[in-house]
């Protein structure tokens, strides 16, 4: 069968992952495309789908794998989701989950509008949509960075 | 409790349509797997139902080259185009292990999401049915095997 996920994929740790697959299809819309549990209804293996990504939902399958509910809600790392439908919609759809919004949707000078926001276990998560064409000369003379790089 | 391998994936196609060309054309789009062999030698799968209703006595049976018929499993629940349930038991086996496959189909927009649920695929006991495999890897495997048919239906409906 050909693979249709992209490359790089993020791996997530709940201490309740069942729990994060039903509230990330409720706030974030992804969908669960595999799914694997033991006789003991553990969660041995799970990934959801967005577009053509992925991203695993997994427990704490060894002792330096934690979520971030277990280690004072410190995050190394946030997962970020680019969409190109209405981000406020988004953002309200997370909310009404239970999405803590930690910053509400706004236009960044880059040309994003974006929001942040955290979910039941504390994961961070960002979220964007492309909404304003902006060259890097107007993003470097607005932010005052210098940028290489630029889509 | 019983372990369980889930896979869902989008086709192009209405529940009903997908529903359709999983029973009526399973021949056509299955895709043998020498891991998940049924037979020995792959024949053709299908749906085989009698006088009654497709929920009572309906089965899937694979048809091999010299004409044998093996039953691989009874339909256990029939509600289309929502659901589908059979049992599944391999020709490698032991006599009295069946595990059980459902099958759903619920429209998300235009699409459907085709999504087979594998339950109880851990009892099959150690030997060659299992390639060796332990658990994980044996559940990873049959997690692709069923990805892979639902691909197949994908393709299979264009």
């Amino acid at each position: 069968m050909a693979d249709w996920r992209a490359p790089l994929m993020s791996a997530v740790c709940y201490l309740d992952p069942k729990a994060a697959l039903t509230w990330l299809e409720r706030a974030f819309g992804f969908e669960i495309s595999m799914l694997i549990e033991d006789d003991a209804g553990n969660v041995a293996h799970s990934e959801m789908r967005f577009g053509n990504a992925v991203v695993m939902i997994g427990n704490e399958w060894t002792a330096d794998h934690k979520s971030p509910r277990s280690i004072g809600g410190k995050n190394t790392q946030t997962v970020h989701i680019q969409i190109t439908t209405d981000v406020d919609a988004h953002c309200e759809r997370a909310r009404a989950a239970g999405a803590e919004i930690l910053a509400e949707p706004e236009t960044q000078f880059y040309g994003d509008r974006t929001y942040r926001c955290r979910d039941p276990e504390g994961h961070m998560w960002t979220v964007a949509q492309t909404v304003e064409a902006v060259t890097r000369e107007q993003a470097e003379t607005t932010s005052g960075l210098k940028i290489t790089g630029w889509m | 409790m019983t372990s369980k391998v889930y896979v869902a994936l989008r086709v192009k196609a209405t529940p009903e349509r997908a529903f359709a060309v999983f029973v009526d054309e399973i021949g056509a789009w299955w895709r043998p797997s020498p891991l998940f062999e049924t037979t020995p030698r792959p024949g053709r799968l299908s749906f085989e139902f009698g006088a009654g209703p497709p929920g009572e006595g309906g089965r899937l049976i694979e048809t091999r080259a010299g004409g044998k018929v093996f039953e691989i499993g009874k339909v256990m629940a029939w509600e289309p185009p929502d659901r589908l349930v059979f049992s599944w038991r391999q020709a490698n086996f032991p006599l009295d292990l069946h595990t059980e496959v459902e099958v759903g189909f619920q429209a998300v927009g235009e699409e459907t999401r085709v999504s087979v649920e594998h339950r109880g695929f851990d009892r099959v006991p150690a030997g060659a049915v299992r390639h060796g495999f332990p658990d994980p890897v044996l559940m990873m495997r049959l997690a692709d095997f069923w990805r892979g048919q639902i691909d197949a239906i994908g393709q299979a409906l264009g």
